[in-house]
């Protein structure tokens, strides 16, 4: 059987409120995502869902515990390491899209791939726009394009580097109800298409109710049910 | 993407501001191309007037180098004249009406007088013989060229020969009369000459100067030197076959001598010309000055210092440009933290955001730059011909002054990379998470 993904072991993350106090926002035993799995992970606001993004992705370093990303821990080694598994394993979709403003659609997808391990390329960028039926806006900076296309080139730059899996951090929040199911679609087709696994951090449970698998955060994490999450970081 | 596409596409982010902040600082580099190459052309200016054929320049006493900058450059008013018996004591016998040897003759190789104080439409005329253009040297040390005609004979009083940016200015050619005014523009006119010589360009100030036979010089009203009371012409000059009759000698002065100093038997010519020289400033008729001395004096005392000065303020130019550099990326900061916690997200490792931030303010640095290069030689080559008319040397927007412009681009990457570098640590140092972070 491969090995997940995504493996979480006995990961604990605190922060210092503005009081002074240590408030703990992750504690977990045991969590994984397994190759190609396409899974829903559901929490409240303030629940440690933006920390736990940041703890896999590598942007942030976990107090104790591993982080396996396709059997790599990232939790024990450096910064600049950690980057590099985050350009060459991971892709991510924000909630607010976050894409480069003064580049291209095309462009957007182009600067993701220059951080990875293989060289940048145009003929692939084209393919993954095109995939999510933007073959036509290649050109098109963020601003001429709509929300929802917008989101889609933010799908589109999420493969870029052919991950092994795509963290989407409420992908449908800033899209209108209407639109919401077809994003969900697209990443979930996509990722199949370029086998990665998908995992979707989301507060809204029809969100979630496409899933396979849906998971709530307070379930396996302690620290978002013992805590008041109104005193949370983010 | 290469990291200086992406240092690209962000200065094309925000165009106006890295346009404005390229172009201030293009402006300050074309003053410093500017100051660099008009500095070189004086320099050239006046050095090209040191070799000249000619070590020592007698006159009148007074500033030496008043003397060598009205004689040289045709600068500055004439001090005084000194007397043609002055000037007969260069002579050799056989140049002199008594057939005696001049006191200093023995220390001289050639002496060529001018005479000063006439204009042509704003340029200088200077009487002379016709050794000046006969016996004396052009700025590379090679005989002087005519581009049309021939230089005049002694016995043409009339005669006369134009520098070549006289020749273009005014248009004149060989054949032409012309007739100078007497101490100034709007002066009495003089009889007319004519041109017989045409001058190539020597890139000195002779190519800015009128040559007169001196002896037509000699005939214009007022320059005769008037005789004193009892005192006579003197011996009577034979009459000319054109039937002009010479000034008398007793009535005759020159403004200064070009002297080639000779080298006395068992003595090397350094130490003859300074003999002559000390020998020259003891007595009471006049005094020499040697141009190449002088000029360096000038340009050591007065020249470099004010071109160093100048220098100074543009480079004060130059940096406060890319402190506007500096400016501009911190006043775009905001949106930088943002766009670099994206790529930061996206597996951008810190030192490339870093190298990112520093390559977009070396590209606005070396665009900038550039641009100034070029518009700083386009400044030169419009004010050239003001040059080229003044100062008798050429300029152009191809004039270069190479070792320092090889210069101005490292040193414009070194000040870009430390305005920069404020700015690129603070992308560097970019807390993702908190830039990236969601209601989660």
């Amino acid at each position: 059987m491969p090995a997940p993904v995504i493996e979480l072991r006995n990961v604990r993350k605190s922060f210092i409120s503005p009081g002074g106090e240590t408030v703990a926002v992750l504690d977990i035993d045991s969590f994984s995502v397994e190759p190609g799995e396409q899974c829903a992970l559901e929490g409240q606001s303030g629940s440690g869902k933006s920390t736990l993004l940041n703890v896999v992705s590598g942007i942030m370093r976990p107090d104790s515990g591993s982080v396996f990303i396709d059997g790599r821990d990232i939790a024990r080694v450096d910064e600049a390491s950690r980057d590099r598994v985050r350009a060459d394993c991971l892709g991510l979709v924000f909630q607010q899209f976050n894409l480069l403003p003064g580049f291209t659609a095309i462009e957007n997808v182009l600067v993701a791939m220059s951080f990875g391990s293989s060289r940048p390329d145009r003929g692939r960028a084209a393919s993954l726009l095109a995939a999510v039926g933007l073959g036509h806006r290649l050109d098109h900076k963020p601003a001429e394009l709509s929300v929802g296309q917008q989101q889609r080139v933010a799908v589109a730059r999420s493969l870029a580097n052919r991950p092994r899996v795509v963290l989407a951090d409420e992908p449908t929040a800033s899209i209108d109800t209407a639109h919401q199911q077809q994003v969900i679609e697209l990443l979930r087709e996509t990722c199949r298409a370029e086998g990665a696994a998908l995992l979707v951090v989301t507060h809204d449970r029809s969100v979630a109710e496409q899933f396979p698998r849906r998971i709530r955060l307070e379930d396996f994490n302690r620290a978002a049910r013992s805590h008041d999450t109104q005193a949370r970081p983010a | 993407m290469t990291l200086i596409g992406i240092a690209w596409r962000n200065i094309r982010q925000r165009l106006l501001t890295s346009i404005l902040t390229a172009l201030s600082l293009a402006l300050g580099v074309a003053l410093v191309v500017a100051t660099l190459v008009t500095g070189g052309i004086v320099n050239k200016a006046f050095e090209s007037g040191s070799g000249l054929g000619y070590n020592m320049i007698v006159g009148a006493k007074g500033s030496p180098l008043q003397l060598v900058l009205n004689s040289v450059y045709f600068i500055s008013r004439p001090i005084e004249n000194v007397s043609w018996a002055f000037y007969q004591e260069f002579l050799p016998a056989a140049s002199r009406p008594d057939g005696v040897d001049g006191k200093y003759a023995a220390s001289t190789a050639t002496a060529v007088p001018i005479c000063m104080g006439d204009y042509f439409r704003g340029h200088r005329v200077v009487g002379t013989n016709a050794a000046f253009f006969g016996r004396l040297r052009r700025g590379d040390g090679q005989p002087f060229v005519f581009a049309a005609g021939t230089n005049f004979s002694d016995d043409d009083f009339f005669g006369g020969i134009l520098g070549a940016g006289v020749a273009a200015n005014l248009g004149l050619k060989v054949g032409d009369a012309f007739a100078p005014t007497h101490g100034a523009d709007d002066g009495a006119v003089h009889d007319p000459f004519k041109v017989v010589g045409i001058l190539a360009r020597t890139d000195t100030p002779i190519d800015r100067g009128v040559f007169v036979n001196m002896e037509g010089f000699y005939l214009q009203d007022g320059h005769a030197k008037p005789l004193s009371e009892g005192e006579t012409a003197g011996p009577s000059v034979a009459a000319h076959p054109s039937g002009h009759i010479p000034l008398p000698y007793a009535q005759r002065e020159v403004t200064a001598i070009l002297l080639e100093t000779a080298s006395l038997p068992g003595l090397p010519a350094e130490l003859t010309a300074m003999g002559l020289r000390t020998a020259i400033n003891e007595g009471r008729d006049g005094q020499a000055a040697l141009p190449v001395a002088e000029i360096r004096q000038l340009l050591d005392l007065f020249v470099r210092p004010l071109e160093l000065l100048l220098l100074l303020v543009t480079a004060l130019v130059v940096l406060v440009s890319t402190i506007g550099i500096l400016v501009s990326m911190v006043g775009s900061s905001l949106e930088r933290s943002r766009d670099v916690a994206v790529m930061r997200a996206l597996g951008a490792r810190r030192s490339q955001v870093l190298t990112t931030v520093l390559i977009e303010a070396v590209l606005l640095a070396v665009g900038g730059g550039l641009a100034g290069w070029l518009l700083g030689h386009l400044l030169v080559g419009a004010i050239g011909p003001l040059i080229t008319t003044n100062a008798g040397v050429s300029a152009s927007v191809f004039s270069a002054s190479p070792a320092a412009e090889a210069l101005l681009v490292p040193f414009l990457i070194i000040l870009a990379i430390a305005a920069a570098l404020l700015p690129a640590i603070a992308a560097y140092r970019t807390d993702v998470a908190k830039w990236l972070q969601g209601p989660g």
